[in-house]
């Protein structure tokens, strides 16, 4: 998960040092890293789709996804993907990180939570199994059936099988393009299966693919999570950017001259107000990710600079995306 | 987290902010006791029509403030930013709405809804225009006293509610607390914005002092007494 700017950090998470237990390449281009504390002692606990802000030392922050066992409290484990295109993130951890040393890290926080179904279908494009492996493993230990579809450019490419291998009661379906093309989404969101809930992690043309795909089922069935904001949103008109409502994981672009607020209602998303011009602060909604850009009258500017929280009638957003507790 | 008397918007009032939170502290402490009063006193005997008449009074207060508030907007409301003129004329038609919901929720407790003041609300309402008369800021300050006493009152009414299952006045109830965080916000923003002068500082305390000793008094069970009495 990248892009985020740190000033959405650390106000609402610890911060600790951590040591690099292990470092070790898990597929090609791709490396694990294993996180403790210097004293071993337990870490706080997390829940499948949990993520950390990972503090570089080249000043860049970075947001992984935990893919480790969450019963393991003594570690935290992440995948990372060196990108091709890399601005210093995955770049600096592949060159220059080495196992034994310390790594700034806050969180964990939990945008991508596994909500309760008799069924889950899994989707994963190459590093987004990340937060779909611990999802799996949770699943699993409840003895309840998944499936998982995993997409990847080769079998090389693509991280952690042997350990999905290794995961009871439900069906891999493991799908290398270079082997069998793309994902057969047809084949798995064709019919709307209403005791399943679909999660879906990886690259933006697959998660638009299967949001498209998923139009006919119902509401609060698919659950997502983006690597980097939409194409929708790298498209965006100027002055526009998204907002993810963390519930349900619906996306919506607010426009440049509409509030966030006018836009939630619009797409039936109620949250009470009064005034709409940032005097009562009675629209105030928790900020999980991303960074507000703030014009309301009434948050102490300590709270306005910890971008923890917003009031969406009036304030807008300096990231391409706001994740917001709704 | 929101505090809306810490409202941005003008230093006007930075001399004078801890005396005027002082007194509304005092005023809102008065309407809560006053409050718990009346529905301790209607506990014994849980007469809805006694609840409409407690309810009357709030509804003049709201009506009322849809007149002052447009007089204050035709007088001086072109001293103000354009902002303020809308955001005050959106009061008024949020005070109007409650006027028709609180006017409502009387109805179904039998009640009648005052089409002219009550004279338990007499001394609010002739105190509120005076100020009007006085000084551009200083019906303002007075109206914003009386609408911070206010929630004063909503804790021991949601309380109530419970125990005597009047789910209609509480929803109404519900939301003119949540009306009535922009209101207060927005009068203490106003005065902030446009006092200048320790004359309208002191304009502003005078106005606030005397909404304090008075717009607690139609919550008790006394005030009620008399109006059914009457």
């Amino acid at each position: 998960m990248t892009t985020f700017d740190s000033r959405s950090l650390g106000q609402a998470s610890e911060l600790f040092e951590l040591t690099i237990a292990e470092l070790r390449p898990v597929a090609e281009g791709v490396v694990s890293l294993e996180l403790r504390t210097p004293d071993g002692a337990d870490l706080p606990a997390w829940q499948p789709g949990a993520h950390i802000d990972v503090l570089l030392p080249n000043g860049i922050v970075r947001q992984y996804s935990l893919c480790g066992d969450p019963a393991q409290r003594d570690n935290w484990r992440i995948g990372v993907l060196r990108e091709p295109a890399s601005r210093g993130g995955s770049s600096y951890v592949h060159e220059e990180l080495r196992q034994g040393g310390t790594l700034s890290v806050a969180g964990p926080r939990n945008n991508f939570s596994l909500a309760e179904a008799d069924r889950y279908l899994f989707i994963a494009g190459g590093i987004g199994i990340t937060p779909i492996l611990p999802m799996i493993r949770a699943v699993a230990a409840q003895g309840k059936p998944w499936t998982l579809l995993y997409g990847g450019r080769s079998r090389r490419s693509m991280a952690f099988l042997e350990e999905i291998g290794g995961l009871a009661g439900g069906e891999a379906h493991i799908v290398p393009q270079d082997e069998f093309g793309l994902l057969d989404l047809q084949k798995f969101l064709g019919e709307h299966l209403p005791d399943t809930l679909v999660y879906c992690c990886g690259p933006a043309p697959l998660i638009d693919a299967v949001e498209a795909k998923c139009q006919i089922w119902r509401s609060g069935a698919l659950h997502l999570e983006r690597f980097a904001p939409s194409d929708k949103a790298a498209n965006k008109e100027k002055g526009s950017f998204e907002v993810e409502l963390a519930r349900s994981g619906k996306r919506l672009v607010i426009p440049p001259y509409r509030s966030i607020l006018d836009i939630l209602e619009e797409n039936g998303c109620k949250v009470t107000n009064s005034c709409r011009a940032g005097i009562c602060g009675t629209c105030l909604v928790k900020v999980l990710s991303g960074v507000p850009d703030h014009f309301d009258d009434v948050l102490s500017y300590e709270d306005q600079e910890a971008g923890d929280v917003m009031l969406v009638c009036v304030s807008r957003a300096k990231s391409d995306l706001l994740v917001l507790d709704l | 987290m929101v505090d809306v008397r810490r409202v941005r918007g003008g230093d006007g009032l930075a001399e004078i902010n801890d005396e005027l939170d002082q007194i509304l502290d005092s005023v809102v402490e008065n309407t809560r006791l006053a409050t718990e009063s009346f529905f301790a006193s209607y506990d014994k005997n849980p007469d809805p029509k006694v609840l409409a008449a407690w309810l009357a009074p709030r509804a003049w207060r709201e009506i009322d403030y849809v007149f002052l508030l447009n007089e204050q907007i035709r007088r001086y409301g072109l001293e103000f930013e354009r902002k303020h003129i809308t955001l005050l004329a959106k009061q008024s038609f949020q005070e109007a709405e409650h006027y028709e919901i609180v006017g409502r929720a009387i109805e179904s407790l039998g009640g009648t809804v005052p089409t002219s003041v009550p004279p338990e609300a007499k001394p609010w309402s002739d105190f509120l225009w005076e100020c009007l008369e006085r000084h551009p800021l200083a019906a303002i300050a007075a109206w914003n006293c009386s609408e911070t006493s206010a929630s004063g009152s909503f804790e021991p009414t949601f309380k109530a509610g419970e125990r005597h299952d009047f789910a209609e006045v509480v929803r109404v109830y519900k939301q003119i607390e949540t009306d009535e965080k922009f209101h207060v916000g927005l009068g203490r923003q106003v005065l902030a914005a446009y006092a200048k002068t320790d004359h309208d500082r002191d304009e502003i305390l005078r106005a606030m002092r005397g909404m304090r000793d008075i717009a607690w008094k139609t919550f008790t069970p006394e005030s009620v007494a008399q109006a059914r009495s009457a």
